[in-house]
């Protein structure tokens, strides 16, 4: 057969990188929590209630909550902001909630730049966009982020069953921060 | 001129060479040509750029878009060299932060680059402005321009869909989609002008665009009437800019020359047209059931920011959100809308062209 030679048309494959993971290697009590949450998503919005209780419950001092509402725009600009001001205001946080493509994608850079600042953070993802979320973190270069991967769907639940996997799941999200009894 | 790509052997068959490129994941499912080191130095030579410039970093894999890479594959999508500024240009636009192409690039959303040109280059490119011009008129330009684009993510930035792009659907327009506008026919200035371009330059606007709806009426004269239909259309209760923040995203409406005249009567001042047409893009909160409403509610969608209107939902926070622009054949009777994505804002660039006595 003849041949002929081209250019291969394709990008090399970026070396993946792993920065830094940070775990608290102690019990949470006493400690500054934070949560974003993300307007979109009732069933986060329940989660993230349920846990912020749980959290209290296990004697954190306090849970600061960050919701978003964008990813570009004056608002985006104002999202990435407080992601920012929640990082260097807590001692952990809880990231969520990847359960659509440019949702993960920004869920997973909000942890990124949580954990860009040292802290111990845990990005929420649901079962469908978990591989999603794992790439986003490696292209990112946080290719060791902790994801805690949630039932896919989680809309349309009834708050019964959301009560269910925020039980199940809570002990889940604090052994990936490191907590320890 | 020196490439320095990774050459790989291929058959020089062209049924062979298709084959292999499908095996590969190389293109789009349509056979691509062989790009060839003669067909890249072609492409290359009608940029300024050195080859191994890096023009940008595509997501969603971060792949390096060297110039050079880029013309490799605006060589397999068979974009004549002449027009290779105008793929720089899109590239170098869709990758403007607030575009927003991290999260574009992998959504569930059918979202994808819509490339809109203003300028000169339109009639030599074989730009599509007149009839069928989103699809059927067959340029050069229109069909290879944004395939070329298509392809650089895919290639470069590893857009997949079912992998790195969660996408549901698609959309036809996924293969690429560029159309310009038919400027000669524009009572108004042209989208490039709005934008801040001179008439004389030739540039691109990519637009994050969902699909294209089309809208029709056969039963009404009147240009208001017409303008209020349009605007309810564009504002139907499914769009993305319902999900999001007000002051996010533009919807672009193609309006054919026939009707833009008759718009123009009324609206001299495209300002005006598109204030009027924010004025009626809205829908009653109670249009929506219970669980959306808490939603709107609490994005902050009800009414407008002067607190009028509590009882409305506006499309978009600003007139300026719904983009104008005249194409199409001159059978009238119909527009479309290019409904946004929401989460992103449309971006302009100059194609930088070489001057012909240096090429």
């Amino acid at each position: 057969m003849d041949t002929i030679r081209i250019r291969r048309p394709t990008a090399p494959p970026v070396e993946a990188v792993a920065a830094p993971t940070f775990r608290l290697d102690r019990p949470v009590v006493g400690l500054r929590a934070g949560i974003r949450t993300d307007a979109a998503w009732r069933s986060w919005r329940f989660l993230a209630a349920d846990w912020t209780e749980r959290l209290r419950a296990d004697g954190v001092a306090a849970v600061a909550t960050v919701e978003t509402h964008a990813q570009v725009g004056d608002t985006g600009a104002n999202d990435r902001s407080h992601i920012a001001d929640l990082a260097d205001a807590v001692d952990f946080a809880i990231v969520g909630l990847g359960t659509c493509g440019s949702c993960t994608s920004f869920a997973i850079a909000d942890a990124v730049a949580i954990e860009q600042r040292d802290r111990p953070v845990v990005a929420v993802v649901t079962e469908e966009f978990a591989t999603h979320g794992r790439n986003m973190a490696t292209h990112l270069g946080h290719a060791d982020l902790a994801v805690l991967v949630l039932p896919y769907p989680l809309e349309a639940r009834t708050e019964d069953d959301l009560r269910t996997i925020a039980a199940a799941y809570y002990p889940r999200a604090l052994e990936l921060l490191g907590v320890r009894p | 001129m020196t490439l320095t790509g990774e050459q790989v052997e291929v058959p020089a068959d062209p049924r062979a060479f298709h084959t292999l490129s499908l095996a590969n994941g190389w293109g789009d499912g349509a056979p691509l040509l062989p790009p060839t080191d003669d067909a890249v130095e072609a492409v290359l030579a009608c940029t300024r750029h050195a080859p191994d410039h890096v023009l940008c970093v595509l997501p969603p894999e971060y792949g390096v878009a060297t110039v050079e890479l880029i013309a490799t594959n605006a060589a397999m999508a068979g974009v004549q060299p002449e027009a290779f500024p105008l793929v720089l240009a899109a590239l170098e636009a869709l990758t403007t932060p607030e575009w927003n192409a991290f999260g574009l690039t992998t959504t569930t959303s059918s979202v994808f680059p819509m490339l809109i040109v203003n300028g000169p280059c339109r009639v030599p490119l074989g730009i599509d402005h007149r009839a069928g011009c989103m699809g059927g008129a067959g340029g050069r330009g229109s069909m290879t321009i944004g395939r070329a684009v298509a392809l650089c993510l895919r290639n470069i930035g590893g857009q997949r869909a079912g992998d790195t792009s969660r996408t549901v659907f698609g959309q036809p327009a996924r293969f690429g989609m560029c159309f310009g506008e038919w400027e000669e026919r524009s009572p108004w200035p042209s989208l490039a002008q709005r934008r801040g371009f001179d008439a004389e330059s030739d540039v691109v606007t990519v637009h994050g665009g969902k699909g294209t709806f089309p809208l029709a009426d056969i039963h009404n004269d009147d240009p208001r009437d017409l303008l209020f239909l349009l605007a309810k259309s564009i504002a139907y209760p499914l769009a993305n800019m319902f999900l999001g923040n007000a002051d996010n995203g533009e919807v672009v409406l193609a309006v054919n020359p026939m009707w833009a005249e008759r718009f123009a009567a009324v609206f001299a001042d495209i300002t005006d047209l598109q204030s009027y047409l924010h004025e009626h893009a809205w829908q009653p909160l109670d249009l929506w059931p219970a669980p959306n409403r808490d939603i709107l509610e609490t994005k902050g969608r009800v009414g407008l920011r002067d607190g009028v209107h509590p009882d409305r939902v506006y499309l978009a926070a600003r007139p300026d959100q719904i983009v104008p622009v005249v194409c199409g054949g001159l059978g009238s009777l119909h527009a479309i809308a290019l409904p946004s994505f929401g989460e992103s804002a449309m971006q302009s660039a100059r194609a930088q062209a070489v001057p012909v006595a240096s090429q």
